[in-house]
């Protein structure tokens, strides 16, 4: 789709089996509401078809189609009680009007609102709306269950809440599910699978822990997690292995990237794969070791995060996490460290 | 250790002269009385006009001496009489008023569609046409107005000159009860989009893409969301529409011709025509009566819709 001559959505074709939870994750501009907004209806791809249960929708207008939607801003009519708001698709789907109470009642019992019913809209707390705005997003029994990005406005605890409450009704229901975030954790949490979208483009669709494990590109390593990036100039290649200029610093290729000596390329480094201590004797069994300055520590509670100094990676600054469960020692700002880390955790891609 | 010049900036120590004086003249504790003082000239203003209508209830109880053409010095309910009784006023007051509901009415399903577009819209050069078509009659007037639509409806007016063309015998358009309600109308058409834009601009959007969602159609989404939604813009329009037509006095007189005469023309002729002041003053008070009973029955019915005010809920 083209806005005002900027592709917001290139090429974005993929498939999603029946009962799955997608999540399709992206930094805001990503175009993965574009996306989610073509699939609903509400604007056509300039070029392309999507596909529900094999047929083509392009020319199906929303109210058509048979897709619940939960929006950004839950777009509950204020003007209704929670009951008359999960009624409403029953209403203009015309379903039968003798079923419509005992189905509502189903749904608002399966979101844990049944006695809520009555109230209206702005009587509900944030949480009782999410609810009701993923009740009538259901009830008329949709093929597809869309969320663009609805628990974006919740703090931190309710959000968490929330999202185990979507895995389980999904779960309950086996509704084929896309949701849309730009939040890394909500995705890891809830998906079956995960596209990472960035500038229009789909980068990557994988399980959760292939997605973090396996990441196709560095853009993809860098969205999800906390990673380093140590740029250096390729040595030599050994099969999977691939050795760099520096002295020690060695690393897996990244998805089927096969540098010739020479060419410049990137590891990609997560910050909980290196370890941290006073010496190279108290890191264990690591296969790297580079010498550092600590010049930040932050204390987050299950873990610290230092940022360390390192001399022979040309000063590059490496963010690492370390959390001590038996003697909760600290390293203080400007102290000698050494890191240590294993070549099979440092993917080398070429962008 | 003074501030460095730098660092303090002359338009803040010129700031903090003005505070100083400022405190010197109104210190702090008066601060409460602020508000109050900044109500004042709305509150003498609105005195006034009270003034005003006190004077006039007591012109209406005083009926004009025919052979000396001043107010009696007796007090009488003869005016209240006459203005119950005489088929005059009565074919005025229901004219005025039923035209006030066409008026209200046509004007509202006008208003709505334009308003619709003008916040929708995503061009934002059409946005700006509308906007400033709608401004534009504001700059005119509304007796320069009503001038313009004798030389278009009038018997050698374009209209019928264009109907000439075709054959038409010329048609009497104007002097008659539509053209006060067409002038009107479109009098009250800015009025009514500028009431209904800020209720619309308060509807998300995502309301009518999740009615349509959930299976509503465009007419049953305007039908079970927009219209309840732009209900408070609706009662806002209708109220001023209905009361500044109600109350209207250069479109009857100059469309109108002297045969459509509306309460204020009517109001305007006791005074200044019969200069019979208290049956002027009886009309106007009666006015005052029927507009506020009006508002009211409609703040009963709706509620009081945009011009609630406050917090909402």
């Amino acid at each position: 789709m083209v806005f005002d001559g900027v592709h917001a959505v290139r090429d974005a074709t993929f498939d999603l089996e029946k009962g799955r939870f997608l999540t399709i994750l992206g930094p805001s501009g990503s175009g993965k509401t574009t996306l989610l907004r073509m699939i609903a209806g509400f604007g056509r791809p300039t070029s392309g078809e999507v596909f529900i249960n094999g047929l083509a929708v392009g020319s199906v207008p929303p109210h058509k189609r048979s897709i619940g939607m939960v929006f950004q801003k839950l777009a509950l009519f204020p003007h209704m009680t929670a009951a008359e708001n999960v009624a409403f698709p029953l209403r203009m789907r015309r379903f039968d009007a003798r079923t419509i109470p005992d189905r509502v009642h189903r749904y608002l019992d399966l979101v844990k609102l049944g006695k809520l019913g009555d109230r209206r809209i702005h009587e509900l707390s944030g949480g009782q709306q999410q609810r009701v705005a993923i009740a009538r997003a259901l009830v008329f029994e949709p093929d597809l269950l869309l969320l663009d990005e609805p628990l974006a406005a919740l703090d931190r605890k309710l959000r968490e809440e929330m999202q185990l409450e979507f895995r389980r009704i999904q779960r309950e229901l086996d509704v084929t599910t896309i949701n849309v975030t730009h939040d890394q954790r909500e995705a890891l949490v809830v998906s079956d699978e995960i596209i990472v979208m960035d500038h229009g483009r789909i980068q990557q669709k994988a399980r959760p822990e292939a997605t973090y494990r396996q990441p196709k590109n560095a853009f993809v390593a860098n969205f999800i997690g906390v990673t380093n990036f140590i740029d250096g100039v390729v040595a030599s290649v050994d099969g999977d292995l691939i050795a760099f200029e520096r002295p020690g610093l060695a690393g897996r290729t990244g998805n089927g990237f096969r540098p010739a000596a020479g060419v410049s390329a990137r590891g990609a480094l997560r910050a909980e794969q290196i370890r941290i201590g006073g010496g190279r004797e108290t890191l264990g069994d690591v296969d790297t070791v580079f010498g550092g300055t600590v010049t930040d520590a932050i204390f987050e509670g299950e873990r610290v995060v230092y940022e360390v100094a390192v001399p022979d990676l040309g000063g590059t600054t490496l963010r690492v996490f370390d959390h001590d469960p038996v003697t909760h020692s600290q390293h203080d700002v400007g102290s000698t460290v050494a890191l240590g880390w294993n070549v099979k955790d440092v993917l080398v891609f070429g962008d | 250790m003074r501030p460095s010049r730098t660092s303090y900036p002359l338009s803040w120590r010129l700031m903090d002269a003005v505070e100083a004086v400022a405190a010197a003249v109104w210190p702090r504790s008066f601060s409460a009385a602020v508000p109050w003082l900044m109500l004042m000239p709305a509150v003498v203003l609105v005195g006034l006009l009270v003034l005003g209508l006190w004077d006039m209830a007591d012109g209406s109880f005083r009926t004009l001496d025919t052979a000396t053409f001043l107010p009696s010095d007796d007090y009488s309910l003869a005016n209240y009489d006459r203005a119950f009784t005489e088929k005059l006023f009565f074919t005025v007051a229901s004219r005025s008023l039923i035209g006030s509901l066409i008026v209200t009415v046509i004007t509202l399903v006008f208003a709505f569609p334009y308003s619709y577009v003008m916040v929708r819209t995503r061009s934002a050069a059409l946005r700006k046409f509308l906007l400033i078509a709608l401004f534009l009659p504001f700059f005119i007037g509304q007796v320069v107005r009503a001038y313009g639509w004798l030389i278009i409806l009038g018997s050698q007016g374009m209209v019928n000159e264009a109907l000439g063309l075709v054959g038409v015998a010329p048609i009497r358009l104007l002097y008659n009860y539509p053209a006060v309600l067409f002038g009107l109308v479109q009098y009250m058409l800015p009025f009514a989009v500028l009431m209904l834009a800020p209720a619309l601009t308060a509807i998300p959007e995502e309301m009518e893409s999740a009615a349509g969602s959930l299976g509503a159609n465009w007419v049953r989404t305007f039908i079970h969301v927009v219209l309840p939604l732009a209900k408070p813009g609706f009662i806002g329009a209708g109220l001023v529409v209905m009361t500044l037509s109600l109350t209207d006095f250069a479109i009857p007189a100059i469309l109108g011709g002297g045969s459509q005469d509306f309460i204020a023309n009517a109001i305007y002729d006791q005074f200044f025509r019969t200069s019979d002041q208290g049956m002027g003053a009886t009309l106007a008070l009666l006015l005052v009566a029927v507009g506020s009973i009006m508002v009211g029955v409609v703040f009963a019915l709706f509620g009081a819709g945009t011009l609630a005010m406050g917090r909402s809920k």
